[in-house]
């Protein structure tokens, strides 16, 4: 499974999760290393760093014995398990952090809008057991939640598309140009990461794509077997979006209340100006579509670079404008050819509220970006918007 | 080379375990080999049982941190002396299905921040010590499912201790339009992660009222101040719908739009009623709360409001704003 949380060394995770190796390898003399590390989580060469420190290790008060645990690289073999009483060498009862990460991720998964009832009840269950066991040791969880988004009969859907290998059928909205297309994918993998996203091969365009499970309109599973080809999974959770280097360069300039750009779209810098404003230089392979954010920014921002870009926002207000000018609410009809309109990722919500929000949400009305910044392949760009 | 810390902390557990009567601190610095070699004989001079004391001290904190119970206990002699009764470590029984073995791995790796992620391995590798069942995920079967939380913010492991220990703090926060950050004092209560961003709920202490924090607007360090605070924290913290309606969730009013035909499918997603009106635009009705100003003028003109009033003049305003340029 890709998308392991790279583990730094820490002499706290390693005792701890040593202890626990010395209950286990206690009861299983002989266990395989492969057997042990996929047990524990581990790799293989972490669990073979706690075997070069066990030996090391004793109830030594006054030169007692040191545990004799030693490996012949297959398989773990410990000579003197009497070293250590069967009562020092019992399961440890769980701590408050670790009974909060654990519950609370727990929790947040069982909210997963379209996560089969079999896992949400086996989720709920554990759940109860282990708060449990923790005892006191759980209080401190109430103190974090976590909540993913997720649209439930999409991710259902998606869910028994990837087990039954079956091919997809989507209607797809893009806010980068407003508009919804039709497509076929083979879905690989589901992400949450605040919201829920599906990773898929897409036949149209031939190439690797991440699609929002909000902006799937419709869905239908194919009967044609889903056969995406073999690709690398990526660890999407540090980064959906990732401008290229070779993208056209834009220049916003906001005021305080356009400050929220900063949080929602990846940049290059965003340097402070003498009003509390900021300038913010970004990348994307489509400018056209940050009309959309300009159009936003209103009177908290505007467009500097490219010219053409501010131009076209320019050009979209005036002639919005016309439906209102031109007479009681009447729809114009003008010749503008809606398409042209390249919108692109919702933005943040704005300021806050009259009531003295302290801060604004991720967008409701029009929908942030809200992904991690940083790396991803080119080709996921278009589908996710900015 | 110095005994690697987790060799040190390992033989201090296994000893405080392994004892049935309290060790002094004398008895452990001269039998746990990273204490004698360090600070035993001919290693000392001035300062050498300040230093001792200090790394004994933090690590029995760690010891306790991964969830070891120390007690500290005073012999006849009013000695302090330490052990780990088994009683207190041990984990009481638990019995969990495959199922509910599985539902566990997929959870424990949802984290993305280094001290969860480390603490949720380590109570699952407890769990495993225990006897969990091992068998797989029935999403890793074929990898389809990959739950994270994501945490970017500096400012999140400072307030996650300082929620659990109900410790006030102090940071510097920018508010949304703000330009400069200003210091707040904080009672904090609980932290929520809501479409990926990280909220704090707490006491303003200068407000002298509940305020919720968007932790990506903390600038600068989060410093924990004095004791613990003892004024209640409520059961429950709404941070979501706090957030929710400021985010113009919960709108109790509706509008009416037009909209062109084939356009603004989010629109029509959360539209009440859609007409088609045959000339190439539709008329809908929408649920009307804060920012919905903001969002309509986004569609330029493909969207003409046509009530209420207020609206329609919110969005003039904008559009005015932008075609000024």
């Amino acid at each position: 499974m890709a998308g392991k949380p790279a583990r730094p060394v820490n002499a706290i995770d390693q005792t701890r999760r040593m202890l626990s190796l010395v209950t286990y390898l206690r009861e299983r003399p002989g266990a395989r290393i492969e057997d042990v590390a996929r047990a524990f989580g581990i790799t293989e060469d972490e669990l073979v760093s706690d075997l070069d420190v066990l030996p090391m290790c004793g109830t030594s008060f006054r030169g007692g014995d040191l545990l004799d645990i030693d490996t012949d690289g297959e398989r773990i073999w410990w000579h003197n398990p009497s070293a250590l009483e069967a009562e020092a060498a019992e399961p440890l009862r769980i701590a408050a952090d670790e009974a909060t990460a654990l519950l609370v991720a727990a929790r947040a998964v069982a909210t997963l809008p379209g996560l089969r009832e079999g896992d949400r009840q086996a989720l709920l269950r554990a759940t109860a057991k282990v708060e449990t066991a923790a005892g006191e040791a759980a209080g401190a969880s109430a103190r974090l939640s976590v909540t993913f988004e997720s649209e439930g009969g999409v991710f259902a859907d998606v869910d028994r598309a990837i087990s039954e290998r079956r091919r997809l059928w989507i209607r797809y909205y893009s806010p980068a140009r407003d508009e919804l297309t039709e497509r076929e994918i083979d879905p690989i993998r589901l992400v949450s990461v605040g919201h829920t996203y599906v990773e898929a091969w897409c036949r149209r365009s031939e190439a690797r794509r991440t699609f929002r499970l909000d902006r799937v309109a419709e869905i239908r599973i194919l009967d044609e077997p889903s056969a995406p080809p073999e690709v690398e999974l990526r660890d999407l959770s540090e980064a959906l979006v990732q401008p290229a280097a070779e993208d056209p360069e834009v220049v916003v300039e906001v005021g305080p209340g356009g400050r929220w750009v900063a949080e929602y779209y990846p940049h290059d810098s965003a340097d402070e100006l003498p009003d509390g404003g900021l300038r913010i230089t970004l990348r994307t392979p489509d400018p056209a579509s940050l009309r959309r954010l300009a159009l936003r920014l209103g009177r908290d921002g505007r467009i500097v670079a490219p010219l053409d870009l501010a131009a076209s926002a320019r050009q979209a207000a005036r002639e919005a404008l016309l439906a209102y000018d031109g007479g009681a609410g009447a729809a114009h009809d003008g010749g503008s050819d809606a398409t042209a309109y390249g919108a692109v990722s919702d933005a943040g919500r704005a300021g806050p509220s009259a009531t003295g929000a302290e801060a604004a949400a991720g967008a409701v009305y029009g929908t942030a970006p809200s992904v991690p910044r940083g790396a991803q392949g080119v080709d996921d760009r278009q589908e996710q918007g900015l | 080379m110095a005994i690697a810390k987790a060799e040190r902390l390992m033989n201090l557990a296994l000893c405080l375990l392994h004892t049935r009567r309290p060790l002094s601190k004398r008895e452990l610095r001269e039998s746990i080999e990273a204490y004698t070699e360090a600070f035993g004989p001919g290693r000392g001079g001035a300062g050498s049982d300040d230093s001792f004391n200090r790394m004994f001290e933090r690590d029995k904190d760690d010891l306790r941190e991964l969830g070891l119970v120390i007690e500290t206990v005073e012999n006849l002699d009013g000695e302090v002396g330490y052990l780990a009764r088994r009683d207190s470590n041990r984990l009481p029984p638990i019995t969990l299905d495959a199922e509910e073995a599985a539902a566990l791995g997929l959870a424990a790796k949802v984290w993305q921040q280094a001290r969860l992620a480390g603490a949720a391995s380590g109570a699952l590798q407890k769990l495993r010590a225990a006897g969990l069942p091992e068998d797989v995920d029935p999403y890793e079967a074929h990898g389809a499912l990959e739950p994270r939380i994501p945490v970017h913010e500096a400012a999140f492991e400072p307030l996650m201790l300082a929620c659990r220990d109900r410790r006030p703090v102090v940071f510097d926060y920018r508010k949304a339009t703000a330009a400069h950050p200003e210091p707040r004092h904080v009672e904090p209560w609980a932290l929520e992660c809501w479409r990926g961003h990280w909220y704090l709920a707490g006491f303003d202490r200068d407000r002298g009222a509940e305020r919720v924090f968007r932790l990506s607007r903390i600038t600068g360090k989060v410093r924990s101040r004095g004791a613990r605070f003892t004024a209640p924290v409520p059961d429950v913290v709404t941070v979501r719908e706090t957030v929710a309606g400021w985010a113009g969730e919960g709108a109790d009013r509706s509008a009416r739009i037009r909209l062109r035909t084939g356009s603004g499918y989010p629109l029509r997603a959360k539209a009440v009623s859609v007409r088609e009106l045959g000339n190439g635009w539709d008329e809908l009705e929408i649920p009307y709360g804060h920012g919905l100003d903001a969002w309509l003028v986004e569609f330029g003109p493909d969207v003409v409001v046509l009530e209420p009033e207020e609206l329609r003049a919110d969005v003039v305003d904008r559009l005015r704003a932008v075609a000024k340029g």
